[in-house]
């Protein structure tokens, strides 16, 4: 295994450019990826530890969005006061993320591109419609997340591409994230879900909800959303239409049943005491 | 360890507690084999392999890292500190007699990883609480002690 550190943007495509079709992996945090390197998995061919590369460590805030650089960690997304203060969902997706080991290691960036149905940033950066910015020999395209994530594992990156940036438009509604594993530290979710809102006269008037652990991919509960916005039917009586959608899975963790279950009505409480909450001002 | 058939080394310098070394590593090799098995320094343990457990707990450039899922090569032209390391402070040497005292050890071999994880956390944290002071300790895993212990002589070692 050839071990690469570019330490610039040119000279990473440069070095793509030089590689021609060898096999390479992509290395930012590695804590999906190293586990197994001692014998345990196959090494790549090439491995490119992007991690000197300037530029892509820490949060930018311009006036229309903030930009997170892809290598910025889980810890220091957790810890930012403007990431707190403005995308409270995100900050909270980091709270319970892994440990502090973890946490001192893993990448936002690498979160997104390992693509787990789980990860517990996803719902957070669906529901502030949050970009993905790709660079690479072709130049550069921005996407938006939800069409970035393809499958669980699988995601929309071209080959010579790296997932450079994220950004996160600025939005005036109010957020918040939950999770729940099988304990409450280091524990993948059973299901996890962000919520953005705004509530006027005791409604919403905006409500957008994405869930992970629940689909193969996190999803918006578009259905749910909807009905809920348009105020057609009463939260408790809106709640069963989440079923449609979503299409968790038995696994080690749970039943798809109890993940249906569950989702239904941590989701009800949530939106319940928000509404209450807002009735005791 | 198995060596894949696509090998290839690099010369690494690191800072290991306070000393320099330059050794000619295989890539694929992880800062856990390589602190025990090229510097022979065994007190970082291995358990799970994945994570999971802080056995292999050790500070990077001052942070706390799982040494099982960092490369040596990733630790090239930084410091590293160990148990052996740590040993070597004051304060630390202190924590590790309150852990003495209070029988917060049984089999030991949690102790090193967490051991590092509450040093680190005390040194950012001084006030820590015992709440705070399981959060920071999530990452480290002890099958004997039930943590009661552990936790209360890290309370202790604060006050
Ligand atoms: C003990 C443990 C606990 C964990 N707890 C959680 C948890 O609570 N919640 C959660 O969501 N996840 C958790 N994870 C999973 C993991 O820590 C996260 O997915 C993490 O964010 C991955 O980031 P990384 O930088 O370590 O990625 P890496 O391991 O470096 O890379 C992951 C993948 O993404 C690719 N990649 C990374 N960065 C880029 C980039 N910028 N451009 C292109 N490709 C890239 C790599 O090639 C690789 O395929 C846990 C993992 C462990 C071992
Ligand atoms: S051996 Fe590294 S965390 Fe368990
Ligand atoms: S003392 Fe045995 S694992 Fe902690």
């Amino acid at each position: 295994m050839k071990y690469h550190l570019p330490s610039s943007m040119d000279e990473y495509e440069e070095l793509i450019g030089r590689m021609g079709a060898a096999s390479y992996v992509i290395l930012a945090g590695g804590t999906d990826l190293i586990a197994g390197f001692d014998g345990g998995r196959p090494v790549p061919e090439h491995l490119i530890d992007i991690k000197a590369i300037p530029r892509m460590n820490g949060i930018l805030e311009h006036r229309e969005h903030v930009e997170i650089g892809a290598l910025t960690t889980i810890e220091a997304l957790r810890r930012d006061e403007h990431i707190r203060n403005h995308f409270p969902a995100l900050a909270q997706s980091c709270e319970d993320f892994g440990s502090v080991q973890i946490r001192h290691r893993a990448t936002l960036g690498g979160n997104i591109v390992n693509a787990s149905p789980a990860a517990d940033t996803l719902p957070a950066l669906f529901i502030y419609n949050a970009m993905v910015k790709l660079r690479g020999i072709q130049g550069e395209r921005v996407v938006p997340v939800q069409d970035f994530i393809l499958n669980p594992g699988e995601v929309d990156l071209q080959r010579g591409e790296i997932l450079y940036s994220i950004q996160l438009p600025r939005s005036e509604c109010r957020s918040l994230f939950h999770k729940l594993g099988l304990r409450q530290a280091m524990a993948v979710a059973v299901v996890n879900y962000a919520i953005g809102y705004t509530i006027r006269d005791h409604h919403f008037t905006h409500l957008t909800v994405a869930a992970g652990a629940v689909a193969p991919r996190v999803v918006y509960l578009k259905t749910f959303m909807d009905a809920v916005a348009d105020e057609r039917i009463a939260l408790d009586r809106a709640i069963a239409l989440v079923d449609n959608d979503i299409a968790p899975i038995d696994d080690i963790r749970a039943t798809a049943r109890y993940r249906r279950t569950v989702l239904k009505n941590l989701l009800l409480n949530t939106l319940t005491e928000l509404l209450a909450d807002d009735r005791k001002r | 360890m198995i060596i894949p058939e696509n090998w290839d080394y690099f010369d690494l310098t690191v800072r290991v507690n306070g000393q320099d070394y330059r050794e000619r590593i295989p890539t694929h090799l992880r800062l856990l084999d390589f602190l025990r098995d090229v510097l022979h320094l065994t007190g970082t343990k291995e358990v799970c392999g994945e994570g999971e457990c802080g056995a292999c707990t050790v500070l990077l450039d001052g942070m706390t890292v799982n040494s099982c899922l960092v490369l040596a090569v990733e630790a090239h032209d930084s410091e590293v500190v160990t148990i052996e390391g740590v040993a070597e402070d004051e304060d630390i040497a202190a924590l590790q007699q309150v852990y003495i005292d209070h029988h917060a050890i049984q089999c030991g071999y949690c102790t090193p990883g967490f051991v590092l994880s509450a040093a680190a956390l005390l040194r950012d944290e001084p006030e820590a609480d015992p709440e705070s002071i399981r959060k920071g300790l999530v990452g480290n895993f002890c099958r004997c002690t039930g943590y009661q212990k552990i936790v209360q002589a890290i309370s202790d070692f604060r006050k």
